[in-house]
């Protein structure tokens, strides 16, 4: 007859106890007895109530003295605590118990709570569990093996039980709780060793052997389930041969990693993993000490090293091992001088940075952005290039690193304290994790089950899920934030004198870290941020925030000494000015987007530093997008209509211009948009600007000479220009013609739109504040001796009498941009026939243009110029595929009106459209003009000056081809590239221009 | 500094070496070297030891001169023909620009980078070149034709042969120094050698091939003998080749084995071998880079002048050596074309990229040649398909220029730099009035 149920039993109380199925809990419980309610209300602070209440059950089943049990959980409060949070929390180990019903009473000790079990004790357990005797030098198994794997599963798990107790009932700290781990894996490993020799046999005791743990186990910082990383040692016993003695070290060895690793039917213990041995999974699994000397002398990366951070000798023969680690500890030290570590660093640094987006990312622990992994890494980094020259920083575990860095001012001391949470959390967070089946997984389940005992493990009895959530994001959160800064915000700590933030950075220390960051000049850098941030300003302040995230921007850019320094001119400028400090604060898009300018661009960082308001341009709300001509105009127009005199209204211009260049270089630069719509933009820019400076132009001339101007004036745009394909340095190549109005003095309106073309190129051209824009009227006709501006007639009567042919190939390039619109459609009407002439090219005109192309190959390339860099002129360059194109247009855009336009890259889509040249000779030709048009921009952009070929200056060089794609160290192979691609093009130009 | 470093300079204190001296290679394999004080070579190894490349033939303009040699400490030796004195040690360098990166004028990085190529394929590239050289009595005189120092013949072993007390101290002289030496014997021509390297990387054997040149150089003058590796020294002689065989390994596995396959020959080593045949013609400038390489390969005998292969066919230009049962390790192919006066880094890294893309393409191997090609006639070579090299260095470039595969493996600089120069050989060559015009026209006409 059932006793009757309490009030503690009821569905009510269960419930807010927290079990889900409240009639089976109750019925259990009766089963039970039922046990007093403080029991049950033990039974409800466990992680999962439900799941230590089934395991309890079949525990007492199985139990030969379930009555003992069920008093001891009555009697022994910290029993019941111990039993009931491992049963809650891990079905494993609740596996365990009902199948070694005897462990229960393992948890009654009552010294787990205060007492940490010695490292020896352990290792003494595990040995006698396979018959070993633990004093032995050289232990061996007595056991039958098969009997003696079994025994180490059961012992093994006896202790982990133990262990998870401490962990779950007692919160000992997760450092201590990894600690207790990779004792009780060093203990397992001899253990594995003393069977291992027991199968070998008497050969075991030809050689010696050492374990050298790795990785977690090494850093003293295991998990409750990961592989053990370990590496072999091995040394012949006094005059054992040393092959047979390494035969034998690679037996013991195998045989070790199978008995932890083999499933048998008391499970597993954990898979040891050897592979970061050297050579990995092709090198000899046991080497001799000198081998491995050999080895990380010669061949080792600076990535082996960081893993040697850890290596610690944990089992079999231990002098051995200590022999390993004093002979290889020194070389990981000595790596921060090794030739390339400064990529290395980086390299290192960057996969830091970069995250796998694989969707599993978001509930990884390990991997992904603010991950444990971040963390790990990022002290191991600081590690290896401060503890070169400061021992105190050389600790292999996380934690204890992360403390002595912080202690000796290498992390900031609130950064420190904040990684220090956010890692024992995502540590403690991944033990629980796998605790419930031991399995080794890194990543957080789905299931609001499992989600609801982790959150309930980890102290949130109310809401679980959500507070795990919560607590969750805040952690990674901060890893994230934290890590990006570690590397630079001690930087700032080294130079501004900022009372009280514990112990600094030292300057040797700091110029250390600047200098593996790329900066080539640390001393200035470190003066230029002493500058930006001492004081107690509001600027100075802001200023310490900003800069660590604005460091690391300019390490990862071509120029991060010129980054640095241009800002400081920068804000040395703007000072305090209040949006400039708002604009900043928010470290967001905006002081990216000026690192990235001011650390790659001299061009953009010029304009800046000609009006430093400029920056506003960068501002994340705005989109980095040129503006249509339309908008530039208007506002030119209206803010040269308000000057007094055309000398200002043409400055009210060109600070437009200014502004305009920097808008399109940064775009260009920040979110590249394409050399074409460049060029448009460019292009476009100066559409506006002539526009505006010929109105101007033609009322300062009526000014001046107090009468109405009586023509009317258009401006022609020339070459690249009139294909809408300027570049950041280009000209602007124009010719003038004006068209006298009827009745007016056709001698005084000429003379009238000489000096209106006069004025407007002066006024262009004067040197300023803001750059200038020269107006180039060469390509008129008869050059620099024919008249600056003809009428229309003349221009009519001139092509009349000499229509020579390389007179109309400039003139595919003619496109009429500014001034009166009608002169302009009129103009294009006249030169149509000419361009397009509908008879084609005869064979003399084909031969004359190969001639005089053959002639400026010859002269126009300057003396010294490299033909095969040079942008324009060089082999398969700008010039080859342009004169290709023009061919062709002259020979058929007579009778195929799409071939008809300025626009290279227009031109080559019709000619393949009509079957005038192969897809593929097209596509080659492309490549090159579009590469040669990038590289040319990129050039002008890193150097701040017109260019006509690569820069031969090896920094400059490196500049450009970090702006077209190319990663660090691969400068030379962005010249080959440049050279095949246009040597390519050559190929095709040598079949379609010059017919060969 | 590295330990590789540390060892370097420590072994400089121990040797008591004064001198160091630096090695490269220009692009048509002259060895170049910069001999620097051992105090400075801290300083080589951290910054490298800045040089005006445009002093070097083929390495760069003058306007981008600046160029950084980094000494490969790997490759430290000392060198043996010093004496008992103070000794000098020399090292390989890597050529880089001031930024860092890689010059690609560089003819050890042309190697790198296609050994990197295979690499990424999971293939090892390993080599075994068998040098021929003559040696000559007295220094040379021009004008004067050279007398080689004996009248032996293949194999032919003399008491008192001149040029076996020469191969004995050559080769003493090369283990010293680390370099394998398999096989060494008197070859078909009066005065004339073969020396045999033990197989290793493609990078290290073209590393031994320059250290090879000098030291029998060295060697030839300290017994006041005069040793050439010139391709085709007389007519009616023998020219001198550099028969290499060549293998790839995946891992520890050669990958051109395949017990049970025809020869043992594997998929890998057909498709290779395709290669190599398809593009030879392409890369025939860089095997044989010179005018008067192209006189012994239509010279006959042991020179193929046919695009062919065979198994243990002496007159094809590939030849599949015999099997020998259980040396699967040992399974190669053999190719006769290359001769001693390459650049073994271009020559290397064009066979290599030849028989990769072979590998890439799945090329079909054409049917093998079974007869002595040289017998056959031109009718019966032209039904069997068998294409001949490129006659002379003209033909040679002419394929060159159009060839992707050529550019693409030496790299643009190398590419364009070479043919020009190739170019300009052979205008000047033509231009030459020869012995054979005068002989045959002076006295008739």
């Amino acid at each position: 007859m059932p006793r009757q149920v309490s009030h503690y039993l009821s569905a009510g109380n269960l419930a807010r106890l927290g079990f889900q199925d409240t009639a089976v809990a109750a019925a259990r419980l009766n089963d039970l007895g039922p046990p007093a309610s403080p029991v049950v209300a033990i039974l409800g602070r466990s992680a999962d109530p439900d799941l230590a209440l089934e395991t309890l059950t079949r525990l007492h089943g199985s139990a030969s003295d379930p009555d003992a049990l069920m008093a001891a959980l009555e009697d022994d409060e910290g029993t019941a605590m111990r039993l009931l949070s491992v049963m809650g929390m891990s079905a494993a180990l609740g596996d365990h118990l009902v199948r070694h019903p005897g462990h229960w009473r393992e948890l009654t000790d009552p010294t787990l709570g205060s007492t940490r079990p010695p490292a020896y004790v352990v290792r003494t357990g595990l040995l006698e569990a396979v018959g070993a005797d633990a004093s032995a030098p050289e232990p061996v198994a007595t056991l039958a093996h098969a009997a003696a794997v079994d025994a180490l599963r059961v012992e093994y798990r006896r202790v982990l039980l133990r262990l998870a107790s401490r962990d779950l009932a007692h919160h000992v700290a997760m450092d201590d709780i990894a600690a207790e781990l990779s004792d009780l894996a060093a203990g397992t490993l001899d253990a594995a060793l003393a069977v291992a020799r027991a199968k070998v046999g008497p050969d075991a005791a030809t050689c010696r052997l050492a374990v050298i743990a790795m990785g977690k186990c090494g850093g003293h910082e295991l998990n409750y389930v990961s592989d053990v990383d370990v590496i072999f040692v091995a040394e012949p016993v006094d005059e054992a041969d040393e092959t047979d003695a390494l035969r034998v070290a690679t037996q013991l060895a195998s045989t070790l990693i199978q008995v932890c690793g083999d499933h048998t039917g008391e499970g597993t213990i954990w898979p040891v993993d050897a592979n970061l041995r050297p050579e990995g999974k092709s090198g000899p699994l046991v080497r001799t000490l000198a081998s491995h000397r050999g080895y990380y002398e010669r061949w080792a990366k600076t990535w082996e090293f960081q893993a040697l951070l850890k290596a610690r000798a944990v089992a079999g023969d231990l002098a051995l091992g200590r022999a390993y680690v004093e002979t290889i500890g020194p070389m990981v030290w000595g790596a921060a001088s090794r030739e390339g570590f400064v990529e290395d660093v980086q390299s290192m640094r960057r996969r830091v940075l970069e995250h796998i987006p694989a969707n599993e990312a978001k509930r990884q622990l390990k991997l992904g952005s603010g991950g444990l992994r971040d963390v790990e890494f990022a002290v191991q980094l600081l590690q290896l290039v401060h503890g070169r020259t400061d021992p105190n920083v050389r600790p292999p575990t996380t934690l204890s690193a992360l403390s002595k860095l912080t202690a000796f001012g290498y992390i900031g001391r609130e950064d420190g304290r904040s990684m220090h949470e956010a890692y024992s959390f995502l540590r403690t967070f991944e033990h629980r994790i796998q605790l419930y089946q031991l399995r080794r997984t890194h990543v957080v389940p789905e299931e609001e089950a499992s989600l609801r005992r982790l959150g309930r493990s980890l102290g949130h009895l109310r809401n679980p899920v959500e507070e795990l959530d919560k607590e969750w994001r805040h952690h990674r959160r901060e890893a994230r934030r934290l890590h990006e800064k570690l590397f630079f915000r001690p930087l700032l700590a080294a130079v501004a004198r900022i009372p009280g933030d514990g112990a600094r950075l030292t300057p040797d220390a700091a110029r250390e870290r600047l200098a593996a960051l790329g900066y080539v000049d640390p001393v200035a850098a470190l003066r230029h941020l002493e500058a930006l941030t001492s004081g107690v300003s509001r600027t100075a302040a802001i200023q310490r925030a900003l800069l660590p995230a604005l460091l690391e921007w300019f390490a990862d850019a071509p120029d991060p000494d010129a980054g640095l320094f241009g800002f400081r001119r920068i804000s040395d400028a703007l000072g305090s000015t209040p949006w400039y400090l708002t604009l900043l604060r928010d470290e967001g898009e905006t002081a990216q987007r000026l690192a990235q300018v001011l650390a790659t661009s001299r061009f953009a960082t010029d304009l800046l530093e000609r009006e430093p308001e400029g920056v506003k341009i960068l501002s994340a709300g705005s989109d980095l997008k040129p503006l249509s001509r339309e908008t530039v105009q208007t506002e030119m127009l209206a803010n040269a209509s308000r000057r007094g005199d055309a000398i200002e209204a043409v400055r009210s211009i060109r600070a437009i211009r200014r502004r305009e260049l920097l808008r399109i270089s940064a775009a260009d630069l920040c979110v590249p948009f394409g050399v074409a719509a460049v060029g448009y933009a460019l292009s476009d820019l100066t559409d506006a600007t002539l526009e505006s400076a010929l109105a101007v132009s033609i009322g300062a001339v009526q000014a001046d000479r107090g009468i109405e101007f009586g023509s009317r004036m258009a401006i022609i745009a020339m070459g690249r220009y009139g294909g809408y394909e300027m570049g950041y340095g280009s000209d602007a190549d124009v010719m003038f013609v004006h068209d006298p109005l009827p009745g007016a003095d056709p001698e005084l309106a000429s003379n009238m739109a000489q000096a209106v073309a006069n004025e407007l190129r002066r006024l262009l051209a004067t040197p300023g504040t803001d750059p200038a824009l020269e107006v180039d009227a060469d390509l008129r006709p008869e050059g620099k001796q024919g008249a600056l501006v003809r009428t229309l007639d003349a221009y009519a009567a001139y092509y009349a009498k000499w229509s020579a042919v390389w007179e109309a190939q400039a003139l595919l390039r003619a496109e009429p941009v500014a001034g009166d619109k009608d002169l302009q459609a009129r103009f294009r009407a006249l030169i149509d026939p000419l361009r397009f002439p509908a008879t084609g090219l005869s064979a003399d005109d084909l031969l004359e243009i190969r001639r005089i192309k053959a002639r400026v190959e010859d002269e126009r390339l300057p003396r010294g110029a490299d033909p095969a860099t040079h942008f324009k002129l060089g082999r398969g360059g700008l010039a080859d595929v342009e004169w290709t194109v023009q061919v062709l247009q002259l020979q058929y855009a007579g009778g195929v009106p799409e071939l008809q336009t300025t626009k290279t890259l227009d031109a080559l889509d019709a000619a393949v459209a009509h079957e005038l040249l192969t897809a593929e000779d097209a596509g080659i030709l492309r490549a090159a003009w579009l590469l040669a048009s990038r590289a040319r921009n990129a050039t002008v952009l890193v150097r701040g000056r017109a260019a006509d070929q690569l820069p031969t200056d090896p920094r400059e060089r490196a500049a450009v081809a970090q702006v077209l794609g190319y990663g660090p160290g691969q400068t030379t192979a962005m010249v080959n590239d440049y050279q095949r691609t246009t040597r390519l093009a050559l190929g095709v130009v040598d079949r379609v221009f010059w017919g060969s | 500094m590295g330990k590789q470093e540390d060892f370097v300079l420590r072994a400089l204190e121990e040797r008591d070496v004064r001198f160091v001296r630096l090695w490269f290679t220009d692009v048509l394999g002259y060895l170049k070297s910069v001999a620097i004080a051992p105090a400075e070579l801290e300083g080589a190894f951290s910054e490298g030891i800045g040089f005006d490349g445009s002093a070097i033939e083929g390495f760069a303009r003058v306007t981008e001169a600046d160029m950084l040699a980094r000494p490969d400490p790997s490759t430290f030796q000392i060198l043996p023909w010093r004496g008992d004195g103070p000794a000098t040690a020399r090292m390989f360098c890597d050529i880089t620009m001031p930024d860092g990166s890689a010059s690609y004028a560089d003819p050890r990085y042309v190697l790198k980078r296609t050994l990197q190529g295979a690499a990424e394929q999971g293939f090892t590239f390993y080599t075994h070149p068998e040098i021929e050289f003559y040696l000559f009595k007295d220094a040379l005189e021009p004008g004067r034709p050279p007398v080689p120092v004996d009248h032996s013949g293949y194999f032919d072993h003399t008491a008192t042969s001149a040029g076996s007390d020469f191969r004995r101290e050559a080769i003493t002289m090369l283990e010293a120094m680390g370099i394998s030496v398999e096989f060494s014997h008197h070859e078909g021509g009066p005065g004339q050698q073969e020396i045999d390297l033990r197989y290793a990387d493609a990078l290290s054997t073209a590393d031994n091939i320059m250290t090879f040149r000098t030291v029998v150089r060295e060697v030839a003058l300290g017994q006041g003998v005069w040793a050439s590796f010139m391709p085709k020294p007389f007519t009616e002689h023998p020219g001198s080749g550099m028969h290499t065989h060549v293998s790839l390994f995946e891992g520890d596995r050669n990958a051109f084995f395949e017990g049970g396959a025809e020869y043992q020959l594997s998929k890998t080593g057909r498709h290779f071998i395709a290669g190599i045949l398809h593009h030879a013609a392409e890369i025939t400038a860089v095997t044989n880079q010179w005018v008067n390489s192209y006189k012994r390969l239509i010279g006959g005998g042991e020179a193929p002048s046919y695009i062919s292969w065979g198994h243990n066919n002496r007159s094809a230009m590939v030849r599949v050596p015999m099997y020998k049962p259980n040396k699967g390790q040992s399974t190669r192919i053999e190719l006769r074309t290359i001769d001693a006066a390459c650049n073994p880094y271009l020559a290397f890294a064009v066979v290599l990229a030849a028989g990769m893309k072979g590998l890439q393409g799945e090329y079909e191997l054409p049917r093998e040649a079974e007869d002595d090609v040289w017998s056959l006639t031109d009718r019966e070579r032209q039904a069997l398909g068998l294409e001949q090299l490129p006659k002379s260095l003209y033909d040679a470039i002419a394929i060159a220029e159009r060839s992707e595969l050529l550019a693409d493996t030496l790299g643009e600089h190398v590419y364009d730099f070479f043919l020009r120069n190739k170019r300009q050989e052979w205008e000047e060559y033509r231009g030459q009035v020869s012995a054979f015009e005068r002989d045959r026209m002076l006295p008739v006409i």
